[in-house]
Parts: C-alpha cells; sequence; structure tokens
C-alpha cells in the first residue's frame, strides 16, 4: 500500500527541465580579437563593424558581401568582419567599389571610411561615384577628427572644437565650415538613400542598424547609390573619457548633424 | 531563481563602461577592485537577480567581450 502510494506521488511529481537560451552576444561574422586589442576603449568604430555584421547576417548575405575599406581605423575592419575584403589606397574606396560592383553585379558591395578619407582626400572618388550613381553603399564613420593621425582638424570639426592643428578651437571666418554629407549627398539625383545614426544610446543603435539594413537593401533591388553616415565617438582624441564622450555627442554632435533618413526613393528618375 | 546570465570574458573586455551606463536596471558595476589581463577596469554583475536579460549591454559593447542567455524552465510530465 505505502510502496504503491509513494509510486503514485513520484508519476505525478512534476519534472522541470531548465534551458539555457543565448540572447545577446557576438554576431558570427565578426572575430572579437581584433576589437579588443587594437581599438582605443570607448571606440564606436567596433561597433560600427558590429552592427555592419548583424545587417548581413539578418540578410543571409554574408557570404556574398564585399567590403572596401579605406585608409584609418576603419582598416582594421578587414581583419575584423569574417567577408571579402579589398583595403585601398586613402581615399579611394569610391573607385574600388566601382570596379568590384561591376565585376560581381550580384554582391553586396559597401565602402566604410572615415570623414577625412571621404570628404576631404577622397572628394573626388565620391563625386565620381555620385555622377555616374553607382550601386553601391558608402558607410562614412563621422568623428570629427583624423582618429588615426592623432586628432587634427577634420571637414566635420565643429566650430570652436579644440583639435591637435586648432589649439584655441576651430574658427569658422579661417577654416570655413563643418561639411554635412547626408544632406549633400541626398541632392544627388543617382542617390536612393541617405541618412544619418548615431550609437550613442541603445535606440540610436538599432535605429542607425535599420538605416543600413535599408541602404543595403536598396543596393540589392539595384536602386542606386546608397549612404549612411554615423557618429562615432573618439574619446582618445576628444580627450574626454567614453562615458563623457556620449554626452558630447548628444550636446553638441547631433544639434549640428541631425540625425534621421534624408532621401528614401524607390526609383530613380 | 536567476532569469538571465551575462557573461563577460575578461581577455576581450576594454572597461569602457558602456554595459554600466546603459543597463536599465543597474546590474551591472565597475566596483574597482577587479582588473582585466590587459589593466583594465573589470564591470561586474553586482545584481544577477535583478536581470531580466534584455541584452543591451551586450548590444552595445564594442569589444564583444558580453554574452547574455537566458534561463527558461519547462514542466515536462
Amino acid at each position: 500500500m505505502s510502496q504503491g502510494g509513494r509510486l503514485e506521488d513520484a508519476m505525478n511529481e512534476e519534472v522541470k527541465v531548465v534551458t539555457k537560451q543565448r540572447v545577446a552576444g557576438r554576431p558570427k561574422l565578426l572575430v572579437p580579437q581584433i576589437a579588443g586589442f587594437i581599438y582605443c576603449p570607448g571606440c564606436h568604430e567596433p561597433l560600427a563593424a558590429r552592427a555592419i555584421a548583424e545587417v548581413l547576417e539578418k540578410l543571409g548575405m554574408g557570404d556574398r558581401a564585399i567590403g572596401v575599406f579605406d585608409i584609418g581605423c576603419n582598416s582594421f575592419l578587414l581583419g575584423m568582419l569574417d567577408i571579402d575584403a579589398v583595403l585601398t589606397p586613402h581615399g579611394r574606396p569610391p573607385d574600388m567599389a566601382t570596379g568590384v560592383k561591376r565585376v560581381y553585379p550580384d554582391n553586396i558591395v559597401f565602402t566604410v571610411q572615415g570623414d577625412g578619407g571621404l570628404l576631404s582626400i577622397g572628394a573626388d572618388p565620391l563625386l565620381g561615384a555620385l555622377t555616374r550613381a553607382e550601386k553601391i553603399t558608402i558607410i562614412m564613420l563621422n568623428n570629427a577628427v583624423y582618429g588615426t593621425t592623432g586628432g587634427q582638424m577634420a571637414p566635420t570639426s565643429l566650430e570652436g572644437q579644440v583639435t591637435t592643428t586648432t589649439p584655441n578651437g576651430r574658427d569658422l571666418a579661417r577654416t570655413g565650415f563643418p561639411t554635412h554629407a547626408a544632406e549633400m549627398i541626398a541632392t544627388f539625383r543617382g542617390v536612393a538613400y541617405s541618412a544619418r545614426g548615431a550609437f550613442n544610446t541603445p535606440k540610436n543603435y538599432m535605429r542607425t542598424r535599420k538605416y543600413i539594413t535599408s541602404a543595403f537593401q536598396k543596393q540589392m533591388d539595384n536602386v542606386g547609390l546608397s549612404f549612411v553616415e554615423i557618429i562615432c565617438a573618439c574619446p582618445e582624441n576628444w580627450r574626454l573619457s567614453p562615458i563623457d564622450s556620449l554626452k558630447w555627442i548628444e550636446e553638441k554632435m547631433i544639434p549640428e548633424f541631425p540625425l534621421g533618413e534624408f532621401k528614401n526613393v524607390d526609383r530613380i528618375e | 531563481m536567476l532569469k538571465g546570465e551575462v557573461i563577460i570574458d575578461e581577455a576581450l573586455c576594454q572597461g569602457c563602461g558602456y554595459c554600466v551606463k546603459f543597463c536599465p536596471r543597474g546590474c551591472i558595476a565597475i566596483t574597482g577592485d577587479k582588473f582585466t589581463p590587459q589593466g583594465y577596469l573589470l564591470p561586474t554583475v553586482i545584481k544577477p537577480d535583478e536581470c531580466k536579460p534584455c541584452g543591451v549591454c551586450a548590444m552595445l559593447c564594442p569589444a564583444a567581450a558580453i554574452e547574455v542567455y537566458k534561463f527558461e524552465t519547462e514542466v515536462v510530465a
């Protein structure tokens, strides 16, 4: 009697199984060692690599993406993203991407460049690619200085910003005005998509990831050139802590460079 | 019962503090007495019970040093 009762209890007892599921972590296309050892603490460029890796994984285009990288901190994306990639002379990724895209029209071809590499040294290849309406994606990382060479003034430096070449702050009467790339590129007829994002909050990170997805989608639909500008922190050259640099983006960079989509068309006429 | 687990890879962490800044529940903190092999201050999970594994810390980790797991209990019999 007692034995049977015990057996019944054992039969009715609930068996709980605890499973462990991965919620978030490193994307498969990202090689983590490079980020941990080459970039400065708090740099946003590994986040750009991460966003690109997540988008390519979501689109399922990891094996059909070709990255074209410039000289600068973004050169390290060559080892950080587990995709096919080319490294070009300084400022020439749009030219190289044109060639790669015309040979492999079914692949996603994108460039990652800094603000100095795209807007001053690489302004001529950029204008050429915009005029020809190449079906490529250009991703510009805007940190308002030349990061790799030690924080010199760039075309996107803000008014009054102290850099190594403007120790008293950028004087607009002497050096001109900051360049707004996303607005400028949106005015070209061959451009299908132009947007500006940032990585200073989780919300902005997710929005920027959506912009990159739309830009790659425009290229896959063969519409025209797509452009995404990303405001990145450079705590090392801004002489700020990583947390203070997030505040600086919020207070100084975003009022000068508003976030959002500036052009989004499905057909170029 | 823990709902989730946050694993920080000491070898990759650079101590920037973005996970501390962005955790919506304040579960992660830099206590100041732990260091990574590279010599940076290491953040630690101080309130593991309050973590509702949302994954924000892992999403904004520049060094990709954080992995977040969720525990799910299933009743089989």
